[in-house]
Order: C-alpha cells, then sequence, then structure tokens
C-alpha cells in the first residue's frame, strides 16, 4: 500500500500522462480533422528523439536546441509528405472515398521506411543520454532533471495547445472541419490551408514529443509502436478530434498503466494497454467522452 | 491479348507440384515461403477482400495454430493435431466475431491489429508462467512432407476464394463492402455472412501457423505473432490487388522474388523498398498487379 500512496509513484504516473496526451494530441490533429490514420506517428516520436540525441550529443548546448530542432525536423517531414502523397489522396475523389484505408497503407509505407531508414544509418542499438541527470528533491518526489523537464514541457504545450485551439478562430475552424468538411469549405474556411496546418502541426508535436522522451526512456529505431498504440487508445477514450478529450485520455492512460503495473507485474504492462483498448473499442468505439455518431 | 488466368494458376500450382521432384532444399524452402504466403493472403482476401473489413491482425490465427501445435506435439499425432490447429482457429473467430464484426472502418482495422498484440502478449505471460522461454521441437517431418502440406494449403485457400467469390455468399460479402445498410435491406445476413467470413479466413492460417512451427522447429511467441506477418499479407494482397483468386498469387509471387533477390544481405533496404511499392501502389495503381494487367490486357 505504501508503494502505492507514494508521491514517487503519482509522478512517475503524471509523466508518462502527460507524454501520451503531447503524443495523442499530435494524431489527433491529424487523425480527427482528416481522417488519414497515422500509423507512422510512433515513426515521428522515434525520429523527434533522434535528432534530440544528435542535438544533444553534436551541438553541446544540452538538451535545449532539441525542443526546437526535432519539431522542426518533423514539421517539414510533414511538409514534404502532405505536398507529395497526401494532398493528392485527399483531392482525389475515387481514393478519398476509402481514405482510411489507403491512408492507413501510406502511413505504414510511410513507417517502415522511416525505421528501416534510422535503423541503417544509425544501427538498431538501443541509444540514451541523460541530460541533468542530478536529482531534483521536490519535497515528497525526487526526480531527475531530465524528467522534470520532460513533465513541464509536455504539461505546458499540451495544456497551450488545448486552449489555443477552443478559444481562437483557428480553433474554431479545425472543430467545423472535424464535424463537416463540406459545410466548413462552404461557411469560407480555406481547408486546404487548414488540413496542411494540421498536418505539419500534428507532425511537429510528434517530434517535440520524442524529444522529451528521448530524455526519460532509450532510443532505437523500432520503439515507435507502443507510442502509436497508446495514442490510438487515448483518442478513442477521449474522442476523435476532442482536443481536452487527449489530454484526459492521456492521462487516465499513464495512471493505470503505472499503477496498474506496480499493483501487477512489469510483464503485464502491454496487456493492460491493449485490454483497455479493446475493451473501449467494443463497449464504445465513439470514445468514452465522444459523442454518439455515425462513424462510416 | 487477355491473359487466361486460370489457365496461369493451373500451371503455376503443376509448377509449384513439381518442384520437389526437380530442386533442392534451398529453392523447396523458398517455395515453401511461397505457398505459405499465397495460403494466408487468400485467407485474407476471403475476409477483408470481399468484405472490405481491413484485418490488420491476421498473424493472430496464424499465431494460435502454430501455438497449439507446439502444445499438443507428441500428444496428438501430426495429420490431426494441424487440422484442430485449424478448427481452434476458426473457433477463436467465431467467438470473438460477434462483437468484433460490428465494429466498422477505422476502428476495425486498429482493433484487429489490437487484439493481435493483446493474444500475442497473453501467449508471453503463459509461457513465461509455464517457465518456457522457447520451445525446440525435434523431429518434425522433413521439408518434402511439410511442402506438400503447404501446397495442399495454398491450393485449399485459392479454391475456396474461387468458389466463394462465384456463389451468392460470396455476392452478399460484395454487396456489404459496398454498402452494408443496402445489403440488409435487400435481405443479405450481414451479421451471419460477415462471422461466417471471419472463421472461414481464420481456418487455414491456423493450420499454416502449425506446418511453419514445424519447419521452424522452433517455437517463440515474439516471432511467430510478430505484426509484421499481418502488415506482409495486406501489402501482397494490395500489390496483387484484386478481390480474386489471382490477385494474392501474383502479389505473393512478387514479393517472395522480390525479398530472395534483397533479403539475404540487405534486410533494411528490402523493408525500404516494400515501403516504397505500398505507397506507389496506393497512389498510382490502386486496382494492383491485376489492374495492370487487365489494362494492358483490354488494349
Amino acid at each position: 500500500m505504501d508503494l502505492l500512496l507514494s508521491p514517487q509513484l503519482l509522478a512517475a504516473a503524471l509523466i508518462a500522462g502527460v507524454l501520451y496526451a503531447l503524443v495523442a494530441l499530435g494524431l489527433n490533429l491529424i487523425y480527427g480533422t482528416m481522417r488519414l490514420l497515422n500509423v507512422a506517428h510512433g515513426e515521428l516520436v522515434m525520429l523527434g528523439g533522434y535528432v534530440a540525441y544528435w542535438s544533444f550529443a553534436l551541438l553541446g548546448a544540452g538538451p535545449w536546441p532539441a525542443l526546437i530542432l526535432s519539431p522542426l525536423a518533423t514539421g517539414l517531414l510533414g511538409d514534404a509528405l502532405y505536398r507529395g502523397l497526401f494532398r493528392q489522396l485527399l483531392a482525389n475523389s475515387a481514393l478519398a472515398q476509402r481514405i482510411e484505408a489507403n491512408s492507413l497503407l501510406l502511413f505504414f509505407g510511410v513507417s517502415i521506411i522511416l525505421q528501416n531508414l534510422v535503423s541503417l544509418a544509425f544501427t538498431a542499438t538501443p541509444r540514451g543520454y541523460q541530460p541533468f541527470a542530478a536529482m531534483v528533491d521536490l519535497g515528497a518526489a525526487n526526480l531527475t532533471g531530465g524528467r522534470l523537464l520532460a513533465l513541464f514541457v509536455a504539461g505546458i504545450v499540451t495544456i497551450a495547445a488545448v486552449l489555443l485551439l477552443r478559444f481562437n478562430t483557428v480553433g474554431l475552424a479545425i472543430k467545423a472541419l472535424i464535424q463537416n468538411r463540406e459545410a466548413a469549405s462552404l461557411a469560407g474556411i480555406d481547408i486546404e490551408k487548414l488540413e496542411r496546418w494540421s498536418f505539419v502541426a500534428g507532425f511537429a508535436i510528434a517530434g517535440l514529443a520524442g524529444a522529451l522522451v528521448s530524455m526519460v526512456e532509450q532510443l532505437s529505431p523500432f520503439m515507435g509502436f507502443p507510442y502509436m498504440i497508446a495514442a490510438f487508445v487515448i483518442i478513442i477514450l477521449g474522442g476523435l478530434g476532442n482536443l481536452t478529450g487527449s489530454l484526459i485520455g492521456g492521462l487516465v492512460l499513464g495512471l493505470l498503466e503505472t499503477y496498474g503495473v506496480a499493483l501487477t507485474s512489469p510483464n503485464y504492462r502491454s496487456i493492460l494497454v491493449y485490454g483497455v483498448f479493446i475493451a473501449v473499442l467494443l463497449v464504445r468505439p465513439q470514445g468514452l467522452l465522444g459523442r454518439a455518431r455515425i462513424v462510416r | 491479348m487477355k491473359p487466361d488466368f486460370r489457365l496461369l494458376s493451373a500451371f503455376f500450382f503443376a509448377a509449384m507440384a513439381a518442384l520437389p521432384l526437380l530442386a533442392g532444399d534451398y529453392y523447396q524452402g523458398v517455395g515453401f515461403q511461397l505457398l505459405m504466403w499465397i495460403a494466408l493472403s487468400q485467407s485474407w482476401v476471403l475476409l477483408s477482400g470481399l468484405t472490405g473489413y481491413i484485418s490488420l491482425g491476421h498473424v493472430v490465427f496464424y499465431g494460435l495454430g502454430g501455438y497449439l501445435t507446439v502444445l499438443t506435439w507428441h500428444i496428438i499425432p501430426l495429420p490431426l493435431a494441424i487440422p484442430l490447429s485449424g478448427l481452434a482457429a476458426a473457433l477463436f473467430a467465431v467467438l470473438i466475431g460477434y462483437p468484433v464484426m460490428r465494429v466498422r472502418g477505422p476502428y476495425f482495422v486498429i482493433l484487429t491489429f489490437g487484439l493481435a498484440e493483446l493474444v500475442k502478449y497473453i501467449v508471453i505471460n503463459v509461457e513465461a508462467a509455464l517457465g518456457r522461454f522457447g520451445r525446440l521441437m525435434m523431429g518434425a517431418p522433413d521439408l518434402s512432407t511439410l511442402y506438400w502440406a503447404m501446397l495442399a494449403l495454398a491450393m485449399a485457400a485459392t479454391l475456396l476464394v474461387v468458389f466463394i467469390g462465384r456463389s451468392r455468399f460470396g455476392a452478399g460479402l460484395r454487396a456489404i463492402r459496398e454498402d452494408e445498410p443496402a445489403a440488409e435491406t435487400a435481405g443479405v445476413p450481414a451479421a451471419r455472412y460477415k462471422l461466417a467470413a471471419f472463421a472461414l479466413s481464420a481456418l487455414i492460417p491456423g493450420m499454416v501457423g502449425g506446418l511453419v512451427a514445424l519447419r521452424t522447429s522452433y517455437f517463440e511467441p515474439q516471432q511467430i505473432f510478430s505484426p509484421t506477418i499481418s502488415f506482409t499479407v495486406v501489402t501482397m494482397a494490395m500489390i496483387g490487388g484484386s478481390d480474386r483468386a489471382r490477385g494474392p498469387i501474383m502479389g505473393a509471387l512478387f514479393l517472395v522474388l522480390l525479398s530472395e533477390l534483397l533479403w539475404a544481405n540487405l534486410a533494411e533496404l528490402y523493408m525500404i523498398i516494400l515501403g516504397l511499392l505500398l505507397i506507389g501502389f496506393v497512389l498510382f495503381a490502386p486496382t494492383g498487379l491485376d489492374g495492370l494487367l487487365r489494362r494492358r490486357g483490354g488494349r
């Protein structure tokens, strides 16, 4: 019982939760708005992590440059992919009819290309670094500086993004786009620009999340999978396109996973995450917080 | 001239049947792989090609079949154990089928994927609890026996797709793919048909999994439940590009030949090319090799 009540465990759960929330936020921007089933989302996290690793190792300015460089790199990749592949997919009505299946296959292609390019370039050996390895005493809990940084940045960015999209016109336009693409276009929203913006923003956020993940975990070219799955669990928990929902969903999953593992054993971690995922899908495919609606 | 696919397929299987008489162990191994992929992707087409419910977790049936064959190794004789593995996989599909097949579109895709991963981790934990970390199987049948069995499965899967594709059942499944509510209104018993297609598409992968476990003579859950298998099956079916039996044969043949050329020393390059091919086919040839050939033949 002592373990379960310890602030240390709560801090671990919170870190996992906000990182998950940030990863899911990026996915929600892409999947919620355009129905593009981004199965390469985990690879973007991985890529952001590698950019962070190399900028830490080569620039000698600590973990700070990564906070700009990682999202920049994945954002640029997003822009290139949007122009090269997905604009065509969204514009072509024959392909757009089966947008989910087709985008899934495209992103799957992107995903295996990224994994293997990184593996070819940097080998499959796990890598890690420790920025601010010293413990910071918070009174109740001790955290390494790196984990504290990850907690703060992820928390601030997630909350800022949620607030921003809730209270300004871009946020309203995105909401309109999620609800009805054609009606939004009739109301004078520049759909293509907005979609490109969401696409790039989703990629950039994944890159930033990757930079933060690299400060608390080891990197490998094939690390993306569990993050992609967690992100899907969360956006299904929180409802598609519901950004506040993905923040709450992320925290719920972080708590569930951390406390679940503390109660049982680390071996059950994957069973727990997939179990929740399947239970939610079967019981309420529209999401725990989502409104009932017909999804085609 | 329009290619006669029926004749070509018959010729293909005849050639595959002659292979063990002419070629050595290495090419028999490659042939075994090819037949395995044909059997798996035909089974996938039976569900996902016909109904449009894209399964990204077909490895679950293959893995369960393999696991069952391993568990009953030396307990139940093989000629019985392999069909039993297939039946068990189909039974599993029936048990989970009703709730799973209610989930539609993208949710179905990620659900099937998640389900396969869940089963994988359950099997890993069961094995760990039993204190087993990989099982070695001594005295498995030799390659040519397994080859004939796999040939039979690949042909059975192909014939299943041919006959179901032509039947009333197949027409019903296609109607579900085009417009499920309309199909139901027109009297297609959608729930029952979907469940039947799900179970049928699990049957042969279950047996294939058993044969592969015998061939590798080593069992490791991470390996036999690897999501790469599901992904490869989907890619093959997409590259073949048809809801008819010829699609998977072409897709499997194409990818197996490609991997023979590249895999041995350039595993990463092979995967990268696989990704590029997938993207290329989705964007520029959504009807796959089959569509390309037919367009050429039609002219």
